[in-house]
Formats: structure tokens, C-alpha cells, sequence
């Protein structure tokens, strides 16, 4: 229980001034962590606030810039996962490292086969024996011979979870290793967890579930901005305080000249829609001259929900009205949402909202073809004044309409995208990360056209993990989590404080999927 | 995969047994002469080079590779083995050398695939037409004669019964069996087609397996050289053009899919078996071989039509 008083001692693992820049962000600035052994040391921290880069460095994945590791007192040098075996360092992932096609006890024992009598050979009886063993530890009732794809994800998770235990890690690291959990499951991993503090083992656990950090941590870091904050122990500190430790993280606030005092009419109405990728329940309404944050964690199904709006995603239940008509649900439902006046923003805009080796002119036209050119023949003049005049009006710097899009930086590529939009007569917008990966002159930049959409009678919709500049952006916001809005802000509420009260579990109700399964 | 696990294991008749059981029903009907003893053992002899290609053929695919250049390499091993015959070498040295132009071949798919990053499709394009052109040089276009008694000897011999040829097969299946189910390796082919980066992150050096899938296709390439050259008693460089699309086919047909590492062993053998039917049966009611090749291409898609409908049932 948290009465466990973690026995003092060296640190197992001590990790000093570590230091880690990526083009543009400095993702960890000077970081120190120690870990002792037999202690579950929590890691606390916004979306972006260095949480995964720091486990990172420690299990080999990414090399810091400067900064080093000791276990046990002496440096080491980690530069590959099997490095970070070697030493005893394993990682539970938040994406899934499993093998679909391969059994239970193949996937846990991957890389690591019992050896059969014939080299090379493997031996499956005593991988079964084994993996029944670790998972009856782990109270799992599941069929060693099961192929892991015809398993549901939080099974999957334990899976995993059973793969990181089997390793005889001395170093243990779990990256929230509960999202997919039920109450049951949650608490026969804790279980499994105190049994692994007794052995003296020590875990660093990300949770973005706050009552989590007060039913099993022992001590607690908190980082922003990729800097140490605090470090601290449940009893000294209380979820408020926490809370307060997570935000206040700098921001330029004049990136929105003066908010919506009147919006004008409902633009898009969404009721209790359901998709296939999990969100469910949505109702949200954008009116034309607002923009809208959706909020959230990573995982809490912002984009998610953000596709099946769009058409993207196949929605199974609800509806999605743009300026009053019902978007038609089933395979042509983004064209529908396009000719309806809909635009995505994609968050992976090289992926999904370029076509990089072409032009910027053609990026430009393509999804408003059909509007230029109704009869169907391309006039190469309209298509390049039109072109020109986008580019003017959104002051894309490109040499030429015919560069190739790839080589625009990232702040002219979004532009790039938003023109597309623009061309096609969109007036609801939904931009999804419309700022990752950009400089923030170029942010400034963005954030001043989303303005003038919505000056212009746009609604938009603003997905954002930066939460300082969505309370600095936005009219209002919807929180999501686990895939459903649980939440509003108006103006006047719209705080980061309130914004993570609502995205992080710590209701003390336990999770909305108790007894789900 | 459909042999494993609790639930797949009760609807676990997969859609190419119904094709081959009905495609049987049809040409034993039709065809005078097709359910003979004589045309079966036909069947499996016919059917045998294409299985030694289909198993690898199998792993390739697992892995979410192809490897277009299989029947190419065969016809210039087999081209190979007739010459080294042909120029008074004995047998061994003939089949190893066979095996060695085979490897050579796989070998290099598998570094230029693994190790500069060509798409397979490209690079096994590529080594299709250096395999034919190879073959042609050799031979001058002409076939190989006067190859002497060892290969027609060992050819024409038989097992409890059976002849060379199928011996040969049932033992590649067993051996390939054995290789996917029961090794190492077998275990990291699932994980290339699965999730290469969980294979990486577990510490195994997938690059060097990733070759040896390529490189397995090739030497059992050029261990059909001895099937194919022996049923010929010649080599014809062009004798195999064309059997990489048999092949695929087959593995397609027997349920592996080119989706994260979703294989089937045992339904390459059906797979196989099926093509070969289909081939064998249209021979039998004289239909034209360049239609036959249609035929299979029908198949694909039924068989494939035949799983999605089941599976979405």
C-alpha cells in the first residue's frame, strides 16, 4: 500500500543534467533523476513536457545531447535497446511491440527462445510452461496458445506487460501502462508492482491517470518545458498542488487580438456521434466567428473524433450537420463534408495534407478543382491566377508557384494546406496540431490566419496539445477523455488547471470503464 | 492464422479446401480419365517443382516481401546443371553447383531488398531479367542435351511407391514444416511480417534474417533445377518463365497473406495442389495453356473473395 515507506538508499539509477534538443524545441534542458531501487517513481507532465523523451535517453531509443546515466554509482553509455537489456532496463510500450501472428508465449519470449534439442531449434513446451507462469503471477487467465492478434487491446497490454516482467529487468519502465485497463486489471498489476518493489526492483511509471500517482507512487517528478520541476512524495504534496506544478508554462498571449463577443450562427452540430475508431457520445456545436479548442491528452481521441466528423473514420451512430444539412455517413462522406464546406488541417500534414512532390500551385487547386473548373477542362491561366492570389493573400514565401511543396518550411506548408481549404470554399475548419514542428514566428503566423478565418465568418475547430496557447487562442474548448467529451469551458473557465482537472483521471470515482468487461 | 488458436479452430475450414474439393468434383466429372491413379500420381509430379518454389515463396510473402525472380533462377539453374552434365561433370557437382547459382541469386534480392532498401517488387524484377538473360548467354538460346544416365536414373526412381519427384516434395515440406513452426528463424519471419520494429527492439538482428528469407527462396530454386532439368532430361533456358506467377499464386490461394505476417503453412500444400488441379484438369478437357493461366487468376480472386466473405460473415 502507500504506507510502504521506500527504503532509502543510492540511487539505483541516476540520471544527470540530461539535455536533449530536437530542430526548434529543447526537449529536455538539464534534467536530473535519480531512481532508487524498490521505489515506483512516478513521471508527471503536459503533452510535450519531456516525459517520454527522458525514458528515451535511459532505454537506448534516443541519444541526449549531453548529460549522463549511472546505475548503481558507475556511468554508462546506452546508445541501443539491447544496451539498456543488458543493463536490466525494460520498457512496458505504449504502442504495442507485439507480433500479431505469433502466440502469447512466443511474443513474450521474442528474442529470447527457450533453445530446442537441435540447434536452432525452439523449445515450445517450456515457453508454455513458463508463460503460464508469468501469467498466472499476474492473475491472467489467458491461452498461452493464443495468437495475440485474436486478443482485445487491454489483453494485449497485459501481454506486453507479462513480456517486460519476464526479462528480470532491475529497471522497469512503464508508460502508461493502465490507459487500456479495467479496475480489476489495474489493480492486479498494482498488485504485481508492490510484489516487484519487495525484490528491490525500481519503476518509473508515466501516468496521466493523477489517482494512479497516489495509489502506487512513491515519489513523484514533475517536469515542464523539458525542465525538472519537482520532485516529491504523495504525502507531501496533494493533486491541486500537482496540478499547479504541471502548468505554467510561458506563452505569447497576443496571439488573438480580441475574442468572439457575438457569435454568428451554428455552423457544425454534432450530436452523439459514434465511430469505428472508439469515439463515442460526441455532442459539440461550433458557431461561425468562433474558434473552438478540443482538449485533451494523447490518446484522449481528439483526432479520432476529429475524422469522423470530417468522414474520414466511419461513423457508426449520431450525426454531423455543417450550416444545418446532415453529412451522409458511409464511403463518399469526405467528399460529402468537402462540397459541404468542410476542411481538415491534418496534424501530419506531410502525410495527409500534402502532396509533397507536387507543386505548391497544385496543392493549392487540388481539392477546389471541381469549383474552379466545373466542365471538367483545367485552364492552366485560372489555375495559376488563382494560385498566385492564394499565395499573395496567405503570404506563402515560395520562389514560385511551381516549387515543389517539400521544400517550403513547415510554417509555409500549413499555409499551404489552409489555401487548399480556402480554395474550396471551406467555412468550418478543423485544425489538428496546427503548430507542431513549427518555429514560432511562423506559429504567431498560423494562429493570425485562423483569426482571420473566423473574422471572416469560418468556424473552427482547434485541436491542440500546447494547452497555453489554446487558452490564449480559443473562445472556448471541449475536453475530451477516453474518447468521449467530458467537458466544456467557456471563456471565462478556460484555464489550463481546468482543462487538466478534466483530462486526467483523479475523480476518485475510478474510471468511467469499471465493470465494462 | 486459422491453424492456431481457440475460436478461429471451429470455423476452421479455409476457403481454398472448398476450392480444391470442388474444382476436384468438376474435372472428375467432366474429364475422362482425371480421377485415374496415373493422372493423380501426374498431379503430384507436376505439382512438385511449383511446391519447392511456394514454400519459400510462403516465407517470402510473410515477411511482406515478393520474390519475382524464382523462376527465372530456376531456369538458369537448371540451365546450369544440364551444362555442368553436359561437359562430363558428375551429378553432385552439377546439383551443387545449381544450389550455388540459386543462393548467389537469393543472396542478392535479399541484400539489395534489406540492405539498400529497393522495394522487392523492383528488385526481384531486376534479378528475373539478369537470371533470363544469364540463362540465354549460356546456352545460346538452344537447349541442353546429352546429359548422360545419372539424372535420368535418379529421376526415374521411386520410394514405397512414389515417385522421385513427390518424395522430393512431401521431404521440403517437412523440412520447411519443421523451419517455420520449430526454429528461431520461423519465429522471426512471423515477427518481420508483423512488427519488424518489436523484432529490433528485442535485441535480434533482423536485418540478417530478413536476407536469409531471400536467400532460402533462392536455393530452393535452384533445388528444383534437379526436379525440373530430370523431368526434361535437358535444360531449356526458358523452361520456367513464368512460374513465379504459379507460385504466388499458390500461396495467395493457401491463405498467406501479405499483411502483417499472416502465413500458412500447410495451405501453400493446398494452394499448390490447387493450381495444380486447375492446370492438370484443364489439360484434360484441352483447354489452351495461355487460358489456363487466366484460369489461376480467376482463382486468386475466388479464393480471396471465397476468406473476405467469410471473414466479415
Amino acid at each position: 500500500m502507500t504506507a510502504d515507506v521506500p527504503r532509502p538508499g543510492p540511487p539505483l539509477v541516476e540520471m544527470r543534467g540530461v539535455t536533449k534538443t530536437f530542430p526548434g524545441v529543447r526537449a529536455l534542458d538539464e534534467v536530473s533523476l535519480a531512481i532508487r531501487a524498490g521505489e515506483v517513481h512516478m513521471l508527471l507532465g503536459q503533452n510535450g513536457a519531456g516525459k517520454s523523451t527522458l525514458i528515451k535517453v535511459l532505454y537506448g531509443a534516443t541519444h541526449p545531447d549531453r548529460g549522463e546515466i549511472l546505475i548503481e554509482g558507475r556511468p554508462v553509455r546506452i546508445t541501443s535497446a539491447a544496451d539498456g537489456r543488458r543493463l536490466g532496463i525494460a520498457v512496458i510500450f505504449q504502442e504495442l511491440s507485439l507480433v500479431p501472428y505469433l502466440d502469447v508465449a512466443q511474443n513474450i519470449f521474442l528474442g529470447r527462445e527457450f533453445r530446442g534439442p537441435v540447434p536452432g531449434t525452439v523449445s515450445h513446451r517450456r515457453a508454455h510452461a513458463e508463460a503460464r507462469r508469468l501469467l498466472d503471477l499476474l492473475g491472467l487467465d489467458l491461452d498461452t496458445r493464443t495468437p495475440v492478434q485474436a486478443l482485445g487491446v487491454a489483453q494485449q497490454q497485459l501481454v506486453e506487460i507479462a513480456k517486460a516482467l519476464s526479462q528480470q529487468a532491475r529497471i522497469l519502465v512503464m508508460d502508461e501502462p493502465t490507459a487500456a485497463l479495467s479496475d480489476h486489471e489495474v489493480e492486479l498489476l498494482f498488485d504485481r508492482i508492490r510484489a516487484l518493489k519487495q525484490q528491490g526492483i525500481a519503476i518509473v511509471y508515466i501516468s496521466h491517470r493523477l489517482r494512479e500517482v497516489f495509489a502506487i507512487g512513491d515519489r513523484i517528478t514533475v517536469l515542464r518545458d523539458g525542465r525538472h520541476v519537482a520532485t516529491t512524495t504523495p504525502g507531501e504534496t496533494s493533486l491541486d498542488a500537482l496540478v499547479a506544478l504541471m502548468v505554467g508554462r510561458e506563452v505569447d498571449t497576443t496571439y488573438r487580438h480580441g475574442f468572439c463577443e457575438r457569435p454568428g450562427g451554428v455552423v457544425l452540430s454534432v450530436s452523439d456521434l459514434a465511430a469505428e475508431n472508439g469515439v463515442r457520445g460526441a455532442s459539440l456545436e461550433v458557431r461561425a466567428g468562433e474558434i473552438v479548442g478540443l482538449a485533451g491528452l494523447v490518446g484522449a481521441g481528439r483526432t479520432e473524433l476529429a475524422r469522423a466528423i470530417f468522414g474520414a473514420d466511419r461513423v457508426t451512430g449520431g450525426s454531423v450537420a455543417l450550416d444545418g444539412a446532415d453529412l451522409r455517413a458511409g464511403p463518399d462522406a469526405t467528399a460529402c463534408a468537402v462540397r459541404a464546406g468542410a476542411g481538415l488541417v491534418p496534424e501530419d500534414r506531410k502525410a495527409e495534407g500534402l502532396a509533397l512532390a507536387r507543386s505548391v500551385q497544385d496543392n493549392l487547386l487540388v481539392s477546389g478543382l471541381r469549383r474552379l473548373f466545373p466542365r471538367g477542362w483545367y485552364r492552366a491561366g485560372v489555375a495559376a491566377r488563382t494560385a498566385t492570389g492564394l499565395i499573395e493573400r496567405l503570404a506563402v514565401a515560395t520562389p514560385s508557384p511551381r516549387q515543389p511543396v517539400r521544400l517550403l518550411s513547415g510554417g509555409n506548408q500549413q499555409k499551404v494546406v489552409i489555401g487548399k481549404w480556402l480554395n474550396a470554399g471551406s467555412r468550418f475548419f478543423i485544425f489538428d496540431e496546427p503548430t507542431r514542428g513549427i518555429d514560432v514566428g511562423a506559429k504567431a503566423e498560423i494562429y493570425r490566419l485562423i483569426e482571420r478565418l473566423v473574422h471572416d465568418g469560418a468556424g473552427v475547430l482547434l485541436i491542440s496539445s500546447e494547452l497555453p496557447e489554446m487558452v490564449a487562442v480559443c473562445d472556448r474548448a471541449y475536453v475530451m477523455r477516453d474518447k468521449a467529451i467530458v467537458g466544456e469551458l467557456p471563456r471565462g473557465e478556460l484555464t489550463e488547471e481546468n482543462i487538466l482537472r478534466l483530462a486526467m483521471h483523479h475523480d476518485g470515482g475510478g474510471s468511467p470503464r469499471r465493470g465494462a468487461r | 492464422m486459422r491453424a492456431a488458436g481457440p475460436r478461429p479452430r471451429l470455423t476452421a475450414i479455409p476457403g481454398v479446401a472448398y476450392l480444391l474439393a470442388g474444382l476436384f468434383l468438376v474435372f472428375a466429372i467432366a474429364g475422362s480419365g482425371f480421377a485415374s491413379v496415373a493422372n493423380l500420381l501426374n498431379i503430384g509430379v507436376q505439382s512438385s517443382i511449383l511446391l519447392l518454389l511456394a514454400l519459400p515463396m510462403t516465407l517470402i510473402i510473410m515477411s511482406q516481401g515478393l520474390d519475382l525472380s524464382v523462376g527465372a533462377v530456376l531456369g538458369l539453374a537448371g540451365v546450369v546443371l544440364a551444362l555442368v552434365l553436359a561437359d562430363g561433370g558428375t551429378l553432385p557437382l552439377a546439383f551443387a553447383a545449381a544450389l550455388a547459382v540459386g543462393a548467389a541469386f537469393g543472396v542478392l534480392n535479399g541484400l539489395l531488398v534489406v540492405g539498400l532498401g529497393i522495394p522487392p517488387f523492383v528488385t526481384t524484377l531486376g534479378t528475373l531479367g539478369i537470371a533470363q538473360g544469364a540463362a540465354l548467354v549460356a546456352t545460346g538460346g538452344h537447349s541442353v542435351s546429352g546429359l548422360g544416365g545419372a539424372l535420368p536414373a535418379l529421376y526415374a526412381g521411386t520410394w514405397l511407391g512414389l515417385p522421385f519427384s513427390i518424395v522430393v516434395a512431401a521431404a521440403a515440406y517437412a523440412a520447411f514444416h519443421g523451419l517455420l513452426y520449430h526454429t528461431r528463424f520461423g519465429v522471426y519471419v512471423f515477427a518481420l511480417g508483423g512488427n519488424p520494429e518489436a523484432l529490433g527492439l528485442a535485441g535480434v538482428r533482423a536485418p540478417l534474417y530478413h536476407v536469409g528469407v531471400y536467400a532460402v527462396g533462392g536455393l530452393m530454386a535452384g533445388f528444383a533445377a534437379l526436379l525440373l532439368t530430370g523431368r526434361m532430361n535437358a535444360g531449356h533456358p526458358i523452361a520456367a518463365i513464368g512460374m513465379e506467377f504459379d507460385a504466388i499464386a499458390a500461396v495467395i490461394v493457401g491463405g498467406t497473406s501479405f499483411e502483417r505476417g499472416n502465413g500458412w503453412l500447410p495451405g501453400t500444400v493446398l494452394g499448390v495442389l490447387t493450381v495444380g488441379v486447375l492446370r492438370n484438369g484443364l489439360n484434360v478437357l484441352a483447354v489452351p495453356s495461355s487460358l489456363q493461366v487466366a484460369g489461376i487468376g480467376l482463382l486468386v480472386i475466388a479464393a480471396l473473395l471465397i476468406d473476405s466473405v467469410r471473414r466479415t460473415r
